[in-house]
Order: C-alpha cells, then structure tokens, then sequence
C-alpha cells in the first residue's frame, strides 16, 4: 500500500512537473530585483481554446495597440488544432505594427524583460510526456522571496506558480518566450543577429514605415552592423528613395566589402535609376562575391537579367556619385 | 533535364497562382530581401525563395484543410517571411498548438480518480 502510494506521490510530482530547476532566489541574476510586478498589464479572461488571441491581446495592449481577443482570434486560430502556432502569434504581431521578438531559451532574459516593463508571452506545457497539453500564458512578474511567477493565464488575472513548476512547464514547452515592442524600441539583451532577424520579418509582412523606424534604432545602436544599413537600404528601395538606398548600400559595403546581398541590390538600384553601365559593373562583382554562398542562385538571376537588359536613352539618374569597386 | 524543366514548370504555375492571389511579392524585382540575407549570413536554405513558393501554397491548403476561413488566410500568410512560411509548411500539424489546458487536466484527473477507485492507487484518501 505505501509502494502504490509512493507511486500515486510520483505520478503526481511528474505531472506538476518538478523539474530540476533551482529555486529561482538562486537562479536570480545578481542585479536584478527580488520582485517585479507589472500589475498594470491588462487581462482578458480566456473562452474555449482561446489562450492565444488572449495572451497575445495582453502583450499587444500593454504595448500600446487597441486591440481585442475577439479581434485576434481569426488572424491566429486554427479550428482544427483547437489552439494557435507561436509563428502565427508572431505574425499577428506585425499586423498590428509592433516587433515581436523571441528571447533565449534562459530565463534571464525574461527577467530583463520584465525589468523594462514588458510582460513576456510563454507557451507552457501543463500536461506530461504522451498527454502534452499546450498553454499560452502572459509572465508579469516573480516574486523570488516567495519563490513563485506571476502569470495572467485562461480565467486566472494574477495566477501564483511556483516558480520550479512555472521553468517546468516552460522547459517542456519548447521555452519559447515572446515579447513585442514598439518599432524603434530594442530588447534588453538583444544581439545584432537576433533583433536584425526580427525587423527583417516585420519587413517581410509589408510593414515598411515598422521595419523603417526599427532599422533606424539598430543603426543608432550598432553603426557598424552592415545588415542593419542594408536594411535600411532596402526598405528606402522598396518606398521608392534612391538617394537615401544608395547611401545605406554603399555604407553596408564599406563595412563589409564581401557583402553579395549590399552589391546586388545596389546593381539592381542602379538598373531602375538607368545607370546601366555601372548596374552591370556591380552585377559581375556581386556574382563574383555570391559564388558558393546561398546567395549564388538569386544573384545569377540579377546578373542575367541586367545583361539581358538593353541600354536606353534615358540618362542615369544618379551622376556624380563614387560607386565602390 | 527532363525534371529540371517540369520543376520549373511547376515553380512557375504556383508563382502565377501566388501573383494572381496578391501574395507577398518581393518589393522591388531581383532584390535580395533582408530576411533573405539575414538567413543567408547564417548560412540556411539556398532555396528559400523556391520552396517557399510552393510552401505558400502547401499551406494554404493546409489551413483550409483545418478550418480556417478562406478570406483571412492570404493575410495570415503575409504576415510570414518566405523562410517562416516554409518552417510553418514543415510543422502545421505538429508545432504545439497552445489551446485549452483544462481538457487534458481534467483527463488526468478522470484517470487519477479511476485508479484511485479501483484500488491502484491511494491519494485521495485521508490517512
């Protein structure tokens, strides 16, 4: 009897999920405060299966968007999944012009998060090995004297987990952690890599004016990040600002001369301003540059496209300007 | 050869069928998009444009498939880069879908309480 008891005790420790996670006093980083509570974060009870639209509606509203669950759940539900994908979280994000970017797979950057104010989207998985049960949840806060996370989560406003349970469920989870910023706002531990990626994507879902504010912010932040001036480039491109594109190439290529993507598209910038002869130039050295790389295909394509091109009457549009060798 | 140009002829059906549709197209032709050379700095799939092509439309049928109005599908895919729409066709169906917790909760309790009540089990009693 004690054995099926010790057994029951077990089954029920494996599905609170007590990992081996630490206490989080001693997990804490050393500067970090003991307590956050970002208690002004708005909470919107979930209904059946709606813990996406919800949890995405509370980053969202709390970074300045007036937006609904309601409003969300057709951009981001999936009936017959009866729940909603993180890269669907994140897509809904663009479309409301915010930046959504996912942190490391530690809980330090959460904290930091949470230190400047932005509550952090998780995906817990509340269920165990062969009954997986995937939760989206909003981390507003930790208490590390009490040893518990705060959580708006379903129908629960201010929701106490242990904090081992609460890393327990998130390692389980994928530890995938979202937040979402206003364009121009930059993560608190965010890298080049990691945050450029992010604007690339708000980018890509024909956010322009968004991704234009945002490269602005990593040119200010990190000058000499050659893909946030080609960025930066191809935004201005794509409006239709050849002065300001030229520029940002030509920046992008003097911090790395070996930059396919920065001469490609400059050929193509110097192509639609009918500055065939020096497009063509660029073109060969961006082949030369994109051989062997995973650029090779889309810069062969340019290259064949340019040289096909006849020369035409109209002037170039861009004289008096050095175009690099 | 043979396959190479029925690829391509493939390639160009679902791109015209993409066009037509008004999905994402690259801003300016030839252009190498930031998301694409984010990727490519990584050194990650020399193919992204191709396969995402036929990945848009892999999807679509996808969400259709599992009940997603039809109108708002073309938006939720233009919110993704090509290289998302391609890792989204990879894992529609086995991505954890965050939903409801409660259902599975509620399974492992009606399980807890059949082992408890056929004597497996001991916890609900009081010592």
């Amino acid at each position: 009897m004690i054995r099926l008891r010790l057994a029951g005790v077990a089954l029920a420790a494996l599905l609170a999920g007590c990992a081996a996670s630490p206490p989080l006093r001693d997990g804490l980083p050393a500067a970090a405060p003991r307590a956050i509570a970002l208690d002004g974060t708005p909470f919107f009870p979930q209904e059946d299966f709606q813990c996406g639209p919800a949890a995405l509606a509370t980053l969202l509203v709390a970074s300045g968007v007036d937006v609904t669950p309601e409003a969300l759940a057709p951009e981001v539900f999936i009936p017959g999944r009866k729940g909603s994908l993180s890269l669907e979280l994140i897509g809904a994000a663009r479309r409301h012009g915010r930046l959504p970017y996912v942190l490391a797979t530690t809980a330090d950057e959460m904290v930091a998060e949470l230190e400047s104010g932005r509550p952090v989207l998780v995906l817990q998985n509340l269920g165990a090995g062969p009954l997986p049960a995937w939760h989206y949840a909003v981390l507003i806060g930790y208490d590390a004297e009490r040893n518990v996370a705060l959580l708006r989560s379903g129908s629960e406003q201010r929701l106490e987990m242990k904090w081992q349970r609460f890393a327990g469920t998130w390692h389980r989870g994928g530890r995938f952690a979202l937040t979402t910023l206003p364009p121009g706002e930059i993560p608190a531990h965010a890298t080049p890599a990691r945050y450029l990626e992010a604007v690339a994507g708000l980018e890509a879902a024909g956010q322009r004016q968004a991704a234009s504010a945002a490269y602005d912010a990593a040119i200010a932040r990190w000058p000499e990040e050659p893909l946030a001036w080609l960025g930066r480039a191809n935004v201005a491109l794509a409006a239709g600002d050849r002065e300001v594109a030229a520029d940002a190439y030509l920046r992008a290529i003097e911090l790395e001369p070996g930059n396919a993507a920065a001469r490609n598209n400059l050929a193509e910038l110097l192509l639609g301003a009918g500055c065939l002869e020096e497009s063509r130039r660029q073109v060969e050295r961006a082949a030369v540059l994109a051989a062997g790389t995973t650029l090779e295909a889309a810069v062969a394509e340019s290259r064949a496209r340019i040289r096909a091109t006849r020369a035409s009457v109209s002037r170039c549009a861009l004289e008096g300007r050095d175009w690099p060798d | 050869m043979q396959l190479d140009s029925f690829r391509r002829a493939c390639v160009a059906l679902v791109s015209l069928g993409i066009v037509s549709l008004g999905l994402q197209a690259p801003a300016v032709a030839g252009v190498v998009s930031t998301a694409e050379a984010v990727a490519a700095a990584r050194g990650e799939n020399p193919r992204a444009v191709v396969d995402a092509a036929m990945a848009r439309a892999d999807v679509q049928g996808k969400l259709a498939e599992l009940g997603v109005d039809a109108a708002a599908i073309e938006g939720r895919l233009a919110a993704l880069s090509e290289q998302e729409v391609a890792k989204l066709a990879a894992q529609i169906e086995s991505a954890p879908a965050g939903g409801d917790a409660l259902a599975v909760i509620g399974i492992v309790f009606v399980v807890l309480i059949i082992l408890e009540l056929v004597g497996v089990i001991d916890i609900f009693k009081k010592a």
